[in-house]
């Protein structure tokens, strides 16, 4: 490590592209206001046991340059520390070892801010917690103070900010992420080829004429002409042809592939291909574009979500209030706007491109206007309601599971059968009991941690492989080993920055890493 | 050894101390090595070398957190040794600025390592330790991130799959009219701009590119031609830089003057929209306006200029480019090089350059425009890249390096980050076999010492390859540049080898043109031999002949070639792909782990054939082992995806 900048003084970058230049390679993943969300945020990480694991997944946050960052911990910085905890000297022995890890990681940014907690005799977690909705998120490392969890657990509720804990030991680790309520996800970054919505089944006015002027004469056209006929105009044409003589659109599988066969004979083979590259491409799109319009669960959920009267007010409820009475209206969801790569005529192309994008437009403004009726209408900003309506059909809500021992004795009754039926891979769950009964104490011996397994599931005690990891978990003996805990780091700062810029969809809701299969699992508990 | 305890502890003493005992080398000292090396250290790895030629960048300290403010511009390598080494002095570090393709890091080099890390960011270099590591017979951990998506792979020779196992994409090309007179894609603007425009004004030619594709040259003989006297006329408008017509000299050659001679050659555009060229003097007074905002132009990196912002772009870069050309040459040496501006780009003038001149170019053509920030990319071939991949990613690579250590190579993994996968954050895979027609590694390979002051091409193919190994009448023998012998190119045959151009540490590849039943090719390793080598000039050290039994021949030590993917020397069949049972019980092909990521992961990108407008990779695929979906979604808009740097 470099030495320790008492003052840090920022060097100064050179006007905000120097900030753009720093952060390019990451604005390609969550653009300019997935940053800025990270550059308003405050984290907390209550640190404890070996403390490595919390350092480890700051320093994630800290480079791609969150506002603000305060680590609370008592520990004073032992001989063993230095051993696994890289953001600590030598210098670091016998002083705080929160305040002498804020000194270090705000080397690696000089644009985001750490604080230190305890600052001086008698700061207590009540005074951490005091000043009411501060942090965005808090992250805390396992072993914990019942009495502390209780009042994190209390503070995220009443502020409905997201908790993260994690637990590393050895080679077993996990964390588990509990979101306030219900949590609304816009930008979910969807696989682009999946974002396609042609609306071939339901073209309007300006789509079909469109259509209708391309393919007047389409058996008199050049061979040139007739190979660039965008497939979505063939589609759109040899529907219209397969409705006049079958009274309706082909809806079965059956019928989309004889309808697929009928477009296939509209090509010319008269040439030295021996056939039309655009035809080829029409044929291949019909069974994933020629289908009804219908909404997604993920959707369907969002629009029956009864939001309570607090949520009901904020932006994401009023424009999905706005975007079901359009759906409602049109019994279609607003127009994304994007036409995928074709084979086209620049010109041809560039035009149908400009046709989604006015109707793309034009559905926007309508829901705008119905966003606009709200009595708090019009504080919300176009470009939500833009982004909104064009990632409308991928909107994700997540439920935070209730967590008791109801369900993990429900998640336990049945943890290997599935695996065993299809020859997947065991389930790490034995993991996360093992470590879980170690959730409020420095280190356990085997019979201590299956003594505290049995008080929630008893049934798990006698599974050999439940015994197996808890007796991992007691060798470890509490201690974290950095690599573990640097990769599990890595996996939660990637999951917080999903949380914090409402992009991509984060996991839901536990993920345990066994280091020694190098594998992981998700699982709800 | 306190500091040492959660280690002991959980790795167990044995292992501990081969932890401790191992010499490292690590390539590469970007995104996954300071990563790695933070690990490599903590972990308690006795000595660890680290060779990287590249120095760093503003763009490097989003995740290379090694590095600061205060090192841009230094040496990667020497940096995170110091950064590393004040962490703890008593580890033994060693640090080289360099191509890891120096002749110092030669086999022997390589044999003195217990094993090598990957943490680069180019299939060249990759490919080289691959080759290196396969010679030495050094395990290599092999790494590489994009965005979200990462992948780790453990590489021993003859146990599991090397890098080259699998075919790897070469980068997209374009034909060369396609980029000169009909683009459709604003990438072809951004190529012209680059590898043609800015190549010709301030660089060498533009046929040293590897984007132009020439193989259709020949099918519009005519065009070509035309555009080559285009680009000579160019070359003169490069005479008047720096004088004060210069700006208006190149921006009507290029974008009224050609413009015009290819919209008058009606046969282009009878089915496509002709260009408009852009009539500089009908713009005069909007982009005086527009010049006024010049700076605040400049700093919009992300909203589309339209044609009058681009104009004042293209005036001002090609000042400063001017500029700086012309203070190269004035201090240059007069025997030195002409000096030359290339594309990076992270430098400012040359990407505010190739923005403005591409998006004018996109205008003429009816072509949409891009801001400066997806120019970037596209033009770049920017991977996007952040630190929680790469510290997931080097994590995975120490997990792997302890079985590396116990030399447990069948549990290998081969693991893929799954970011979009619900129900897990890795996939991890059974390593896969070597493919038995890999070129790097289903190759037999040995070490030959030669007495460079004597030994000639007769004593390596006579003495050595027929006598001692027992190869019959045909077979080609290939320096790295080329065939010297084969059965009816005799003449090298009394040259020595040394003025063959064979020198210490060189490769020879023996291809075996056996009709019946041809060995597997042969790779030598040529060592200088120091001390005298007695009778003979040339000596295996790897292999060598044993008189046979039953014939005047040697049995031959090298391996013949498989007739087909059957079984027939040990090694395993990977011809074929391997069938596991599925999640619903319906067994099922599965695909290898290349496949189920495809050409996301920085491996195995197949060329995707696009037509219009943008070309993105995506895939959707099926993981087997899991059963599960694996969807990954990389806009990365024509750019090549490679891996992290």
């Amino acid at each position: 490590m470099t030495e320790v900048v008492t003052n840090p003084t920022p060097p100064i970058l050179h006007g905000p592209s120097d900030k753009e230049k720093k952060y390019d390679r990451q604005l390609r993943l969550w653009a300019a206001n997935g940053q800025q969300a990270l550059e308003d945020a405050h984290i907390l990480l209550l640190n404890s046991g070996s403390g490595t694991v919390g350092v480890e997944t700051l320093k994630n946050l800290v480079l791609p340059g969150i506002g603000k960052f305060t680590i609370a911990d008592d520990a004073v910085v032992a001989e063993a520390d230095l051993g696994v905890n890289f953001f600590l000297d030598e210098e670091s022995l016998g002083q705080s070892r929160s305040e002498r890890c804020v000194n270090f990681l705000q080397e690696l940014n000089p644009d985001v801010k750490g604080e230190h907690f305890p600052k001086q005799e008698g700061d207590n977690i009540e005074k951490l917690l005091g000043y009411g909705r501060q942090y965005t998120l808090i992250m805390y490392s396992l072993p914990i103070e019942p009495y502390t969890l209780a009042l994190i657990q209390q503070y995220g509720q009443q502020y409905k900010v997201p908790l993260v804990s994690i637990h590393s030991a050895g080679f077993y680790s996990y964390f588990q992420i509990h979101l306030p309520g219900c949590f609304p996800i816009i930008d979910t970054h969807p696989d682009s080829t999946a974002t396609t919505d042609l609306r071939l089944l339901n073209p309007w006015p300006a789509l079909s004429e469109f259509t209708r002027n391309l393919t007047k004469d389409i058996d008199n056209l050049s061979a040139h002409e007739h190979g660039h006929i965008p497939y979505l105009v063939l589609l759109l044409y040899y529907l219209e042809k397969w409705k006049e003589s079958h009274g309706g659109f082909p809806s079965t599988y059956g019928d989309k592939k004889a309808f697929r066969e009928f477009v296939s004979e509209g090509a010319r083979t008269d040439n030295p291909e021996g056939g039309e590259e655009n035809y080829d491409e029409a044929v291949a799109a019909v069974l994933k574009t020629v289908s009804e319009p219908s909404l997604s669960s993920s959707v369907k959920d969002v629009f029956e979500y009864q939001p309570t009267a607090e949520e009901s007010d904020s932006s994401f409820w009023i424009i999905t209030d706005a975007i079901k009475k359009f759906y409602g209206k049109h019994g279609e969801l607003p127009l994304p706007g994007s036409v995928p790569d074709m084979k086209a005529q620049s010109s041809v192309y560039v035009e149908l491109q400009n046709i989604y994008k006015v109707k793309a437009r034009q559905d926007v403004a309508e829901v705008l206007e119905t966003v606009r009726q709200h009595p708090r209408g019009k504080e919300i900003d176009v470009n939500e309601v833009e982004t909104f309506c064009k990632n409308a059909a991928f909107v994700k809500l997540i439920h935070s599971p209730d967590s008791s021992a109801d369900t993990l004795k429900e998640i336990t009754g049945m943890f290997d059968e599935q695996a065993l039926l299809t020859m997947m891979p065991l389930s790490l769950l034995p993991i996360y009991l093992a470590l879980n009964a170690t959730s409020h104490v420095p280190s356990a011996s085997t019979s201590e941690i299956i003594a505290t397994i049995s008080k929630t599931v008893p049934e798990a005690c006698s599974d050999p492989r439940v015994v197996q990891a808890a007796e991992e978990v007691a060798r470890a003996n509490g201690g974290e080993l950095h690599n573990i805990s640097a990769m599990i780091g890595g996996m939660v700062s990637q999951e917080v920055i999903k949380i914090i810029t409402k992009q991509y969809i984060p996991i839901d809701n536990t993920c345990i890493l066994d280091g020694i299969t190098s594998r992981t699992q998700v699982l709800r508990i | 050894m306190l500091r040492d305890r959660f280690n002991q502890q959980s790795l167990g003493v044995p292992l501990n101390t081969m932890v401790k005992e191992a010499r490292i080398l690590m390539v590469g000292a970007g995104g996954i090595g300071c990563e790695l090396l933070k690990n490599l250290v903590l972990t308690g790895f006795g000595e660890i070398h680290i060779v990287d030629l590249d120095t760093i960048d503003l763009s490097n300290l989003n995740r290379q957190f090694l590095f600061r403010q205060e090192h841009i511009k230094k040496s990667k390598a020497l940096v995170a040794k110091d950064a590393a080494h004040k962490f703890n002095p008593r580890l033994k570090l060693e640090a080289h600025h360099a191509n890891i393709k120096d002749p110092q890091f030669n086999v022997n080099w390589f044999r003195g390592f217990t094993m090598v890390f990957n943490a680069l960011d180019n299939l060249d270099a990759r490919r080289h330790v691959n080759k290196m590591c396969l010679a030495a017979d050094v395990p290599l951990i092999e790494s590489g991130t994009t965005g979200f998506n990462g992948q780790v792979q453990v590489i021993k020779k003859g146990q599991t799959a090397c890098y080259d196992c699998t075919a790897k994409e070469t980068p997209k090309s374009f034909p060369v009219c396609t980029i000169r007179s009909t683009p459709s894609q604003p990438i072809h603007c951004i190529v012209w701009a680059k590898s043609y425009l800015l190549s010709e004004i301030f660089g060498t030619s533009e046929d040293e590119s590897p984007e132009l594709d020439h193989s259709e040259d020949s099918e519009n003989a005519q065009e070509i031609e035309k555009l080559r006297q285009e680009a000579q006329a160019l070359k003169l408008i490069r005479e008047a830089m720096g004088t004060e017509s210069f700006p208006q000299l190149l921006f009507d050659k290029v974008f009224k003057d050609d413009v015009e001679r290819l919209k008058s050659m009606q046969e282009m555009w009878k089915t496509r929209k002709p260009p408009r060229p852009i009539d500089y003097s009908s713009t005069v007074q909007e982009v005086a306006d527009a010049e006024t905002r010049k700076s605040e132009i400049l700093r919009d990196d992300q909203r589309v200029w339209n044609l009058h912002e681009n104009i004042v772009v293209f005036r001002d870069s090609l000042k400063r480019l001017s500029r700086r050309l012309q203070s190269m040459k004035s201090t240059s040496d007069l025997d030195a090089a002409e000096p030359i501006i290339t594309f990076d780009k992270d430098d400012e003038d040359t990407l505010d350059f190739v923005a403005a001149s591409a998006n004018l170019r996109s205008i003429i053509f009816g072509i949409e425009t891009k801001s400066r920030f997806d120019i970037k990319q596209m033009a770049g071939n920017i991977i996007p890249a952040i630190a929680t991949t790469n510290a997931i990613v080097a994590g995975l690579c120490v997990l792997q390096s302890f079985k590396v250590l116990r030399g447990d190579f069948s549990s290998t993994k081969e693991v893929f980050l799954s970011p979009f996968a619900p129900e897990r954050l890795l996939s991890s895979d059974r390593y896969r076999e070597p493919n038995p027609d890999c070129p790097a590694c289903s190759v037999a390979q040995t070490r030959v010492l030669v007495d460079m002051s004597r030994a000639t091409l007769n004593d390596l193919v006579e003495d050595f390859l027929r006598l001692e190994l027992g190869y019959g009448d045909e077979f080609v023998v290939n320096t790295e540049t080329g065939p010297i012998y084969d059965v009816e190119e005799t003449e090298n045959l009394s040259k020595k080898l040394k003025d063959l151009g064979i020198k210490g540490d060189s490769f020879l590849t023996i291809i075996d043109d056996d009709d019946e039943n041809p060995r597997v090719n042969l790779i030598l390793n040529v060592q200088e031999a120091t001390t005298d080598l007695e009778d003979r000039p040339i000596k295996g050290l790897d292999i060598s002949g044993s008189p046979s039994a039953d014939g005047d021949r040697p049995a031959s030590p090298i391996p013949r070639k498989r007739k087909s993917a059957v079984e027939s020397n040990g090694q395993g069949v990977t011809g074929i792909e391997e069938v596991h049972p599925m999640a619903n019980g319906i067994v099922g092909i599965k695909r290898t782990a290349e496949e189920a990521l495809g050409h996301e992961s920085g491996e195995a990108k197949r060329p995707k054939t696009t037509v219009n407008g943008a070309n993105s990779a995506n895939g959707t695929s099926v993981n087997g082992e899991h059963g599960s979906a694996l969807i990954i979604d990389d806009s990365t808009d024509g750019a090549i995806v490679i891996d992290d740097d």
